[in-house]
């Protein structure tokens, strides 16, 4: 089957495009997906390219290499910058480092003592460091690629559970519907970030950082499902007494395909202009659970540890908060632009007295 | 009293923060709709049903030939040039959740001041010279043979509403504490099996017989605290919340006075006039300040900024991060002499930071793999990186008890080669792709190291970076405070990062912490051999599950010794069993305390005592209003004053290198 996308929504990209700041932000926040999606290319202390007696080495990916293949002498992993400076003394080979040489976790304690130290190019600190010497670009870039893949995971998610059970209860209607929406009423008034901080601090968390997450996103779209089942259900109810709903099922179509292949095209545009929102407040979200020390596991770098870090040391170390702060302000703005022009070229009312 | 707890300082719960603080007027007493309460024929029905525990003899009775002591000649404690007056405003974590002393609930941040550094106790530990000064009693003799202490009560002794303290407060106190209606099973436990008998000889004459022997058998009689009888008369079933918000009638120079407790708001504190050790030697030169206002602050941060512009008089700076960086010797405010930094070096036990390893999981039962941890925890990198080398590396669990300490055993460094030689006995001989060793048949050489210390995080995060370089995981987990002690008393650690607050006592303690009856129901069989069946013993501070005959037999020989030699000599084998055992992996200590204070808060010369905890332990300080106002007024006009930035180590130990 060819991709082909029908008049209606060429038109919308069409109009989006025309929308500047919004399509600006798109192509940045996709420019910056690239980005971080290499990140190891470009933020690691794993060098790019080791060339050691005559031997290529990529170390970035995969397992790791032992000092002792160069050797250095030891049999975990390789310092690449000491073995920069080694290889520069021996003339044995070369090293090619990315951009900042450092990972998010290690501690570059510059005279013995792990502090937060202004930016310093010249080292490859661009943003300084943090309270315990690590690179603060390093942790941004990092958390900000976990937070994105955290909040697009839980827009899906969220989108799955809130489009199913809200076209169904749209569809089917009747007790369904009644019994549905009461449950919902009572569900979404439980409050959302205590219920996060009750069930994740109770649950039992010795597995691994990834299990964490996990179970934090588990936590947190088991109670923000609901308010999409509004939109999806009102929508439904709208196009399900529409001709070509009856049409479909003259002809056969059963419930299933009728939801998910008639209706819910049709009331796709609703959804796609609530997506970015979402994304920001799955952001949000995480940034304050990881800010009040309920969110990602020590020491996973992320944009809330760093806010909490630079809110805790602002007349000493301002660039925390001032890198941490920049970065999420930016990140909400793009993806809130995003939003705006989506909602507006998604509009049928091109011409309105308000605009 | 002597309970120890996990150390609860430099916790924050951030959980608590966002509960917000329920509004909430000020206690009103009057209207409390308890039904009417008279324990008194309880209470004498209980004395009679126990009638070896308590007795009842006359002055004639009392044994001849008793020695007394008053501990007089004892010198003061804080200095004659104190000043009375002023007002202080002290930091508070989080708002008390009761001032009740004794239940849930009453061991709070809160409890110190209306508690252990305020209140008096028949005769206390001198700072300096740990032998007794008294307070509530005149004069005492021990009598060893019988395991007696024989105490004198003052007559002037008087609780804050007037009433004499007799000899039935000390009745009435070991009731309470043995009471099920206080909801506090240790001081249930404590109180029953620590002591044997108290005697009234008359209305200021007792004494008390513990169930053993042992050096500081002084301590354990005179470092009791008496109740007021005429107060707690309404205790029973709904002790709980009828005394949640009542404040008792004390021996402290401390009131809480009648509207100055807002409940989730404000509390302050009034200096009793008419407290009667007011003119006592060893009690006058202290408890300066005429009224203590508490701030609750959640963040340290924030209340470094309250105490930044002044609004709060004093802040300790034990972390470098204050100390060095948010407080320099070069800030504005010290230069211009506003702020004082003093430091400390004191004597007393030390809270044993490590590594507790909880020998009951899987892994963690090999002694191979707990040698390898030892060797692959780089706390000196922790110690010169983190604290700045300002603080000094534990070498046992007891560090700290003098004699008692075993000061030949050193902590094992860190090496990698020797961490990994041991790993390899253990089967651990292969680097996964990640650099994490592992066996042939995939398992993983990774623990789990929680922490109640949100404060301490990076200390963890620097000794997972360093232990990778041996090949081992630490999976790190900052949990709350409170989560955190949980865990660990449920035994579901593997590794546990934390610490026990020791108050100061002669010697440690062994049977917590490592006796078999501490780590399982039942860890041995009639023949020795270890049990099956055994099932992990919950709620204890056997944190390592520590269950070894050897050890067991010691500690027993150890309670019942009563010869200081005899016990130092057991103490040191028994460290030396615990350190080839490596089930703790000792961290750090610190050998001082410092603080930054306002230049109006003054100290005695000699700053504080060689035994002292904290700054604020013994109410040495006072505070000159007038001197507060000039400092304000000088810097609002930009004059300067003699910066002072000191340093004590009068009883700084000299440690071998």
């Amino acid at each position: 089957m060819r991709w082909q996308l029908n008049p209606q929504t060429l038109k919308k990209i069409d109009r989006f495009k025309k929308i500047k700041v919004g399509y600006m932000s798109f192509l940045i926040l996709a420019a910056l997906s690239v980005l971080l999606a290499t990140a190891e290319l470009w933020v690691n202390n794993r060098a790019l390219i080791v060339s050691y007696d005559e031997t290529i080495y990529f170390p970035t990916y995969g397992a790791f290499i032992p000092g002792s293949t160069f050797d250095l002498g030891y049999d975990y992993e390789t310092n690449y910058r000491d073995l920069k400076a080694t290889l520069e003394a021996s003339q044995r080979g070369w090293v090619i480092l990315p951009l900042v040489p450092y990972n998010p976790f290690e501690s570059d304690a510059q005279d013995g003592i792990l502090r937060p130290t202004p930016p310093d190019p010249e080292r490859g600190h661009f943003l300084g460091t943090d309270t315990t010497s690590r690179d603060i670009l390093a942790r941004l870039v990092y958390g900000t690629r976990t937070a994105l893949l955290f909040a697009l995971a839980f827009m899906i998610s969220v989108y799955f559970i809130g489009v199913v059970i809200g076209c169904s209860m749209g569809y089917f209607g009747g007790a369904f519907d009644l019994i549905f929406q009461r449950f919902i009423e009572i569900w979404s008034n439980v409050p959302f970030l205590y219920m996060v901080i009750i069930v994740f601090s109770i649950i039992p968390i010795e597995s691994s950082v990834a299990a964490r997450v996990i179970i934090l996103l588990v936590v947190m779209v088991l109670f923000s499902w609901t308010s999409m089942t509004y939109y999806m259900r009102t929508e439904t109810y709208k196009e399900k007494s529409r001709d070509y709903v009856q049409a479909a099922r003259v002809l056969g179509a059963g419930t299933l395909r009728i939801i998910f292949r008639h209706i819910l095209p049709n009331v796709l545009a609703t959804l796609v202009t609530f997506m970015p929102f979402t994304i920001v407040s799955a952001i949000s979200a995480v940034t304050a659970l990881d800010f009040l020390g309920f969110g990602l596991p020590v020491p996973t770098p992320s944009l809330g540890e760093l806010l909490k870090q630079g809110t805790g040391n602002l007349r000493t170390a301002p660039w925390i908060v001032i890198s941490a702060f920049t970065t999420l302000v930016m990140l909400l703005t793009i993806v809130t632009f995003i939003g705006e022009a989506i909602r507006e070229s998604f509009d049928p009312k091109k011409y309105t007295l308000y605009r | 009293m002597l309970k120890r707890n996990l150390l609860r300082i430099l916790l924050t719960a951030p959980l608590f923060a966002l509960m917000g603080c329920g509004g909430g007027s000020s206690s009103d007493q009057a209207n409390e709709p308890f039904p009417v309460i008279d324990n008194r024929q309880e209470v004498e029905q209980y004395y009679a049903d126990h009638p070896d525990f308590f007795s009842f003899k006359s002055r004639a009775e009392l044994p001849a030939g008793l020695t007394w002591e008053d501990g007089g000649n004892l010198p003061e404690v804080g200095s004659p040039l104190a000043k009375k007056g002023g007002m202080e405003t002290v930091r508070l974590q989080d708002f008390p959740r009761t001032l009740r002393i004794l239940g849930p609930d009453s061991n709070g941040s809160f409890r110190p001041w209306i508690l252990d550094y305020t209140t008096m106790s028949m005769a206390h530990r001198h700072p300096d010279q740990m032998d007794f000064f008294p307070g509530l009693a005149t004069q005492w003799a021990i009598d060893r043979p019988s395991r007696t202490v024989y105490v004198e009560l003052d007559p002037d002794a008087r609780w804050s509403d007037g009433v004499p303290i007799t000899a039935d407060d000390y009745l009435f106190m070991f009731w309470m504490h043995r009471s099920t209606y206080i909801t506090a099973p240790w001081y249930n436990n404590w109180y029953s099996t620590q002591y044997t008998n108290i005697t009234k000889y008359d209305d200021h004459l007792i004494s008390i017989t513990t169930v053993a022997l042992k050096p500081d058998i002084d301590s354990k009689v005179l470092e009791l605290r008496p109740l007021p009888r005429h107060f707690y008369q309404e205790v029973g079933k709904d002790f709980l919340e009828r005394y949640q918000w009542r404040f008792a009638p004390t021996t402290s120079p401390y009131l809480i006075e009648p509207g100055d407790l807002k409940k989730g708001r404000s509390i302050q504190m009034t200096r009793d006039q008419n407290w009667w050790a007011k003119d006592k030697k060893h009690w006058r030169y202290r408890f300066n300040v005429d009224k203590i206002n508490f701030m609750v602050i959640r963040d340290t941060p924030k209340v470094f900024e309250a105490f930044k512009r002044g609004d709060i008089d004093q802040f300790s700076m034990n972390l470098a991060e204050y100390w060095y960086e948010k407080l320099p010797s070069d800030d504005p405010d010290v230069v211009s002499g506003y702020i004082h930094k003093k430091l400390f070096f004191n004597q007393r036990p030390r809270p044993p930071y490590g590594l507790w390893i909880n020998t009951a999981q899987p892994l963690l039962s090999d002694q191979n793999i707990r040698l390898g941890l030892q060797y692959a925890t780089n706390w000196d990198l922790v110690i010169d990186k983190f604290f700045r080398g300002d603080y000094d590396r534990l070498n046992t669990a007891n560090d700290g008890y003098g004699p008692y300490t075993a000061s030949d055993i050193k902590a094992r460094p860190f090496d990698i080669e020797l961490a990994q030689a041991s790993f390899a006995k253990a089967g651990f001989t292969e680097r996964g792709p990640d650099g994490i060793l592992r066996r042939a048949d995939g398992t993983r050489l990774a623990f789990t190291v929680s922490s109640g210390y949100e404060s301490l995080k990076d200390v963890l995060t620097i000794l997972k970076e360093e232990a990778a370089k041996a090949g081992l995981e630490y999976r790190v987990e900052i949990l709350d405070g409170t989560a955190g002690w949980k865990k660990v008393q449920e035994k579901k650690h593997e590794l546990h990062f934390s610490a026990f607050g020791y108050s100061l006592e002669l010697y440690p303690r062994f049977w917590e912490t490592y006796h078999s009856d501490n780590a399982y129901d039942k860890a041995f069989l009639e023949d020795g051999s270890v049990n099956p069946d055994r099932v992990l013993k919950t709620q204890t501070n056997n944190l390592e599950s520590l269950a070894m005959p050897e050890m067991d037999q010691r500690i027993n020989a150890y309670r019942a010794s009563t010869e200081a030699d005899e016990m130092i000599a057991l103490a040191h084998e028994m460290s030396q069993i615990h350190h080839d055992y490596a089930s703790f992996v000792p961290g750090f200590y610190s050998g001082f305390f410092r603080i930054g204070h306002w230049r109006w808060v003054h100290y005695p010369p000699y700053f504080a005592n060689k035994h002292a905890a904290n700054h604020l332990e013994f109410f040495l300080h006072w505070i000159d209003e007038d001197e507060r106002k000039a400092t304000m007024d000088a810097r609002k006009a930009g004059v300067t004053f003699e910066p002072v930035i000191e340093s004590f180590e009068q009883y700084r130990r000299q440690e071998a290198p």
